[in-house]
């Protein structure tokens, strides 16, 4: 059923806008929202992989050089999207249903948000178009910074709004990015693009060609929080709701993938560029764990590590392997999903105690027994710990680093590891373990049955690839081939 | 001695990091891990220059384990620069864009 590939975007799309234009009746809302969310993750597991030509013009071929050329926005939809698109599909359920239980009377707009962001980043993976792509991104970035102003939290306009200046500078140089591409090859279809840069057809060294890359790699480090904007993407994490942040950080880590995909595709002749990818996220492993274990506010310890875990999924992407590149998809994919249980746990340790400071708290584990190991679960899968999926993917990482000649880049994987494991155990003890302060009040406040169900499907996912990884990573690496 | 009171003068720093509010045993604990981690983490990312040059891998590794060991506590100025302000995030984005167009530029005749 091919016809089911636009409607991954259009689904969500539409559903926003009727359910911001008659959120008036609330019960209506909440139905349709939730029975949306479920057909959110079906869809692609129902539809079959290929490819839509929107307008259906179908590709051409030029008989005097035999080449194809494709007029058409093109979504293609293989097994990498298929995965993915279906484990957005199942956290946007899982945010939908949480936030449809916590409030008697529901926001049209934040909805309408979290459906836009949905099908913004399902677009992003399924285009073979730069510009369609951009366009999404764009429309990513402001529902990024919708769901952060719309939270509860002191100061979330603000960071909303630097969100927003800072992509101010992002989007348009990538903009500029695109339309250099755009001047060289006289396409936006990524297909002739590539085609156009393996073919000789385009000097890779000329500098216009060079600039391209330059501005949309500044580009993907905004929409991927990467140096210099890990501050920003963890800040704004630690400002949306703890359902959002688990939403939030699965655009990032989505969007990341969709436009490096896209560069590895075009810019993959070019040795620099795997060489600036791994820079990147050296610094991102660095600079997101080292802070993450200097902080006090625990849901921005774990935007922090949010941050530190995508430096794990640029290494593998930039060491350029087959193997490599599988091991860095795999380790988005676990990502997605350990962090999603991390934020929507720790928002409901938040949600129990109003409080965010780690030196305020204590003695939880005597209050909430299931939060607390389903926690310590997400942090050890999170550390790579086995058998849990971050151990699968982050050993993929470092057999993959040890067989490209890069042993450093293992032992630091590992040392990333470790530091987060650290930052677990430290926050475990201080939050559940140690005697409970005098001061804190957490009698009678119970944590939402809704989030404590949402983990523990997190949990049942994360358990199941870990256990299970051939489940996706053979497809994830037949894909991988396919674009190399 | 002068390594030993360094090292004690950073416990002591790391209070000021933390303020206002109390400064636990974890924090403290926390805040060393990631001074080691973030030193020993840069040398190991300095041995990759081997793959350009070994004589150069050699000497910005021992420059760089000097430079970072002397300059000690790390973290507290770290921090400072990875804070919310919105003029530094500006300052760092202009700055990364100014080198990956530098590099860009000269490593165009790596290509």
């Amino acid at each position: 059923m091919n016809e089911l590939i636009p409607l991954m975007v259009i689904v969500p799309l539409i559903s926003a806008l009727i359910i911001s234009a008659f959120s008036k009746f609330n019960k209506v809302t909440k139905i349709f929202a939730l029975i949306v969310a479920v057909c959110l993750p079906l869809i692609p597991l129902l539809s079959n992989y290929g490819l839509h030509y929107f307008g259906g013009y179908q590709p051409i071929l030029d008989n005097v050089t035999n080449v194809v050329y494709h007029p058409a926005i093109t979504y293609s939809f293989t097994f990498l999207q298929q995965v993915f698109i279906a484990m957005i599909g199942i956290l946007t359920f899982l945010v939908v249903f949480v936030y449809l239980t916590k409030y008697r009377k529901v926001s049209g707009p934040y909805l309408f948000l979290l459906f836009l962001g949905t099908a913004a980043v399902t677009a992003m993976l399924l285009t073979d178009d730069i510009f369609h792509m951009f366009v999404f991104f764009e429309i990513l970035a402001l529902a990024q910074v919708g769901i952060v102003a719309a939270s509860s939290i002191d100061y979330s306009y603000e960071m909303a709004l630097k969100y927003m200046i800072l992509g101010s500078i992002g989007s348009p140089i990538m903009l500029l990015g695109i339309g250099f591409l755009l001047a060289i090859t006289g396409s936006v279809n990524v297909t002739d693009i590539a085609a156009a840069v393996h073919n000789g057809l385009v000097d890779i060294k000329s500098p216009v060609f060079l600039a391209s890359l330059g501005l949309i790699f500044f580009g993907w480090l905004y929409a991927s929080g990467f140096p210099p904007f890990h501050t920003i993407k963890s800040g704004i994490y630690s400002k949306a709701e703890p359902h959002g942040a688990a939403l939030l950080q699965s655009f990032t880590v989505v969007s990341m993938i969709s436009i490096v995909l896209i560069m590895i595709r075009i810019y993959s002749s070019l040795p620099i560029f795997e060489v600036f990818i791994v820079f990147f996220s050296i610094l991102a492993m660095i600079l997101g764990v080292s802070l993450a274990l200097t902080q006090t506010d625990f849901r921005r310890m774990i935007g922090f590590l949010a941050v530190g875990e995508l430096g794990f999924i640029g290494l593998g992407i930039g060491l350029g392997t087959q193997f490599a590149i599988t091991a860095g998809l795999f380790q988005a994919l676990n990502e997605i999903v350990i962090t999603a249980l991390l934020f929507i746990g720790f928002g409901a340790i938040v949600e129990a105690t109003n409080e965010v400071d780690t030196r305020k708290l204590g003695g939880l584990l005597a209050y909430h027994p299931k939060v607390s190991l389903m926690l310590l679960l997400g942090g050890l899968a999170m550390a790579g710990v086995p058998p849990f999926n971050g151990f699968q993917s982050k050993l993929m990482l470092v057999q993959a680093s040890l067989s490209c000649g890069f042993p450093e880049l293992s032992i630091l994987a590992i040392m990333v590891s470790i530091a987060t494991f650290v930052v677990f155990v430290k926050t475990f003890y201080v939050m559940f373990l140690r005697p409970k302060p005098n001061d804190l009040e957490v009698e009678g406040k119970e944590v939402p049955r809704s989030m404590v169900f949402a983990m523990g499907i997190l949990l049942i996912i994360i358990l199941a690839l870990g256990l299970f990884p051939d489940m996706v990573v053979n497809g994830i690496s037949n894909f991988v081939g396919g674009i190399l | 001695m002068k390594l030993y009171d360094q090292i004690f003068d950073v416990v002591k720093q790391f209070k000021k990091l933390f303020s206002p509010g109390p400064v636990t045993n974890a924090d403290v604990s926390g805040s060393l891990t990631a001074e080691m981690f973030l030193i020993v983490s840069l040398i190991l990312s300095a041995i990759l220059l081997r793959h350009i040059n070994i004589l150069l891998a050699g000497i910005v590794t021992l420059i760089l384990a000097v430079v970072l060991i002397s300059s000690i506590p790390l973290i507290p100025k770290f921090k400072l620069e990875q804070e919310d302000s919105l003029e530094k995030m500006l300052f760092y984005a202009v700055l990364t864009l100014s080198i990956i167009v530098v590099f860009l530029y000269w490593g165009g005749n790596l290509v």
